[in-house]
């Protein structure tokens, strides 16, 4: 909760209301309920004879449950309260409200109970970027329900209201007329169910029971999770704010049976995401293996079949996003799905390699055999634009509503040359060639120990040993001694030193000699801010500390690039990167945010958090659960789990009980060794 | 496979059937039914799927999965000028049933730009 917003979800329906239950939307900010990218309640007020509500306290009960606390009147001074409110409400679907007024007086009240009910019908992309509707709106009494409605061609979407206490209902809301006698009370439950033409779930029709199994759910994510006993609280609250946010971002699309897969964030992304749904399922692996099963079967089934450019889909290729409201239905824009990201492709394979390292689950390995074939096959065949350089580069065919930047750092200044100069198109950044060496040798081991080609294979391995060789000749910036941004489309060293040289240590396209180069950049004054890696370093022409990806810092980003330091043996140098961001977590009281600014450490003694709409975001999320997994050291090695901590000093004494896979259940054990403030200086 | 610009509604599912076999669909297993409406007439086409092998008939039997749209929306969809799950979130297709059977059937349908920008594939990662 923050500035009164109180945001409560389940899977991609969520309410965003202020603290005292109301709704009351503009055409551009997101409150209202939510359910597949579409707003089905833009007002929603509760007036008591005429007055609206004063908040006393909100109750997060779960984090698709809130209860409000309220009295009548909105006055300023104390309300002497001869009555209050209670209204407790659950997301499904819609959401479910059981409202209770209190009369505390020795007398009966009568009570004139208002709700006003609207909505606009915006699409999420609508609310961002205040734009028009061309559709007709409706609103009816339909016997005892309220039906809002909106229209355009054979697009339809609805809002049905309704209460379980006998209300007067007209075109804008419901009334009720009661009397409560003295120390009695009244309520009545309000259900609002969204609905979606031809993507219709189906209705719950109890909903306290869908409560209740809601509720066991997220005991039972939790109980599952391996459990985290150290002598530092803020990282056991770290721990356990991921593991319940995590649970809150699981996303489970019609296709997969109830399965969840992690959305990438709230409230603008509780969506399928391929490069964010993947990386979070790699950094949540040795906690919980079903997310990345999920993502895989879905993406998987999403694959890009042929050539659409609108879409910007070819053959193999990874989704990058999907939509379901009016402007993706009318094809305003490409998300259904939207293929233009060049790093989920890559990052499919490595996740279904990594996911059979640590759950031995060999029979989606071999599910998925067509589609990692598909995936490995798209990066030789359609991510070299130019034809015959090897690299994977980036330029969008939609130049309408297509995205620019396909790489994470997907803004339109986080490219460029020391002097500022922006390169044109196409790009190759270098992170995307170490996903591709990675994928190609991850490729070759599951043809060879599983699909049973070992022709394939070896060309996997051949390929990547000559993607390595020429990418060290190719990226490496002499004079500076790390690898450059990208090449340019003349193939020219895009040479400004960024965060980006991290995630090839954890890909393992360096090689061996010019490693410690990279380590010591990381971890050194331009790059590294005492919290974390910066992704531009500083003394580059576009640095600037607040810039999104030209000097923020980003917890997803440095905790891939803890795992490459600990992948090349810079153990004490990702316990220095771990030790910083989660300093900083604590700061944002256990959930890191997308990003923070990259000023150094000593200069403003805490983080300072980027301005940004969506929290809790997924990798932000996972990150905590990967900075454990690199501490550790855990790896996992055929039936074994390998435990080689390196852990900060002040962490004291940690264990990581009941840490699922291959192996059955096994825990680890560390102390903190790491003099991180030696280390860091 | 070959996009014909002009082909018909009829066209695509006889050819379907005829290739019997396509790997896009080996992990779909079911029935699904496609009813293309026309005015009054609605003309059916059942297509059973066993991993990738694929029978077509114009049989009126319940299926796993059944898929409803107005002639010209399929009239579109096969020329490879209509996406299908965009129909769908428009309202202009129903579907009642497995909607991964769903999402695996779009595949067959032919992308807009399938015929102008193909590029030869390397025939040594294609698992057939």
């Amino acid at each position: 909760m923050s500035n009164g917003i109180v945001k409560i979800l389940d899977g991609n329906t969520f309410v965003v209301s202020d603290a005292s239950g109301d709704i009351e939307a503009s055409p551009t900010d997101p409150t209202g309920l939510f359910s597949y990218d579409t707003r089905f309640l833009s007002k929603w007020i509760l007036t008591i004879n005429g007055e609206r509500m004063n908040p006393l306290s909100v109750d997060d009960l779960q984090y698709f449950e809130t209860r409000f606390f309220l009295v009548p009147g909105t006055g300023t001074v104390y309300v002497d309260a001869k009555l209050s409110v209670i209204r407790q409400r659950a997301v499904e679907n819609g959401f479910h409200e059981k409202l209770t007024i209190l009369n505390h007086a020795e007398k009966p009240v009568d009570l004139t109970v208002r709700i006003d009910a609207g909505c606009d019908f915006a699409d999420l992309f609508e609310v961002k970027d205040a734009l028009e509707k061309k559709g007709k709106y409706s609103s009816r009494v339909d016997g005892d329900k309220l039906v809002l409605g909106y229209d355009r061609e054979t697009f339809n979407r609805s809002t049905v209201i309704s209460a379980s206490e006998s209300a007067r209902i007209d075109k804008s809301g419901l009334t009720f007329k009661i009397r409560i006698a003295p120390h009695d009370e009244w309520s009545t439950h309000l259900d609002v169910a969204a609905g979606l033409a031809g993507l219709r779930r189906e209705r719950i029709d109890d909903p306290e029971a869908s409560q209740r199994r809601m509720r066991r759910n997220l005991e039972r994510w939790i109980d599952e999770a391996p459990r985290l006993e150290c002598d530092n609280d803020p990282l056991k609250a770290t721990y356990r704010r991921s593991l319940v946010d995590l649970a809150a971002l699981r996303f489970a699309p019609a296709i997969t049976g109830g399965r969840s897969l992690p959305a990438a964030g709230l409230p603008w992304f509780m969506t399928m995401f391929g490069r964010d749904s993947i990386f979070t399922s790699l950094q949540a692996l040795p906690f919980t293996s079903e997310l990345a099963a999920t993502t895989l079967r879905a993406f998987g089934d999403w694959q890009g079949v042929g050539l659409d450019d609108f879409r910007d889909e070819d053959p193999g290729r990874i989704l990058h996003e999907m939509r379901y409201g009016e402007m993706t239905a009318f094809e305003e824009r490409p998300h259904s799905p939207y293929y233009g990201t060049v790093d989920a492709t890559p990052l499919y394979v490595i996740l279904l390699d990594e996911y059979e390292r640590w759950t031995g689950d060999r029979a989606l390995v071999r599910e998925l055999e067509v589609e990692a074939r598909a995936a490995l096959n798209w990066i030789d065949e359609y991510a070299d634009i130019p034809g015959g350089t090897g690299y994977i580069w980036y330029k969008r065919r939609n130049e309408k509503t297509g995205l620019e930047n396909q790489c994470w750092k997907d803004s339109w200044d986080s490219i460029s040359f020391r002097d500022g100069t922006l390169p044109g198109f196409p790009r190759a950044t270098c992170e995307l060639q170490g996903y591709a060496y990675d994928a190609k040798l991850r490729g070759a081991r599951l043809a060879r120990e599983i699909w049973k080609d070992d022709e394939l294979a070896d060309e996997l391995e051949r390929g990547a040993a000559d993607l390595k060789r020429r990418f060290n000749r190719d990226y490496w910036v002499e004079d500076g001694e790390y690898f450059a941004l990208a090449l340019d489309p003349d193939g020219r060293q895009v040479d400004a030193l960024g965060s980006n040289i991290g995630h090839l240590l954890w890909s393992g396209i360096v090689d061996k000699q010019k490693a410690k180069a990279v380590a010591s950049h990381l971890l050194g004054p331009k790059l590294f801010s005492g919290w974390g890696v910066r992704t531009l370093a500083e003394g580059e022409t576009r640095y600037n500390p607040i810039g999104y990806h030209v000097g923020t810092v980003w917890p997803f980003d440095n905790s891939f690039i803890a795992w490459g330091l600990r992948r090349y043996g810079f153990k004490e140098d990702a316990a220095v990167i771990a030790a910083g961001i989660l300093d900083a977590a604590e700061f944002f009281e256990g959930r890191l945010p997308e990003a923070f600014g990259g000023y150094e450490r000593s200069q403003t003694m805490y983080p300072v958090q980027y301005p940004t709409a969506c929290s809790p975001q997924a990798w932000s999320t996972g990150t905590p659960l990967l900075l454990l997994r690199t501490m550790l050291g855990l790896e996992p090695r055929g039936e074994y789990l390998v435990v080689d901590p390196a852990l900060p000093s002040a962490i004291g004494h940690l264990e990581l009980l009941d840490i699922p896979g291959r192996w059955g259940h096994v825990d680890a054990f560390g102390r903190g060794r790491v003099d991180v403030d030696r280390k860091r200086r | 496979m070959a996009v014909s610009p002009n082909q018909t509604v009829a066209e695509f599912f006889d050819e379907l059937g005829k290739r019997g076999q396509d790997p896009r669909l080996n992990k779909a297993k079911g029935t699904a039914r496609f009813d293309v409406v026309d005015g009054s007439r609605t003309e059916r086409w059942l297509l059973t799927i066993d991993k990738g092998d694929i029978g077509v008939s114009h049989k009126n039997a319940a299926a796993d999965c059944l898929v409803r749209a107005n002639k010209a929306f399929f009239d579109r969809a096969v020329a490879g000028k209509q996406n299908f799950f965009a129909g769908v979130l428009r309202g202009e297709v129903t579907v009642e049933g497995d909607p991964k059977l769903l999402v695996l059937l779009q595949r067959l349908f032919p992308r807009p730009s399938d015929r102008r920008r193909r590029r030869p594939s390397s025939s040594a990662r294609r698992k057939q």
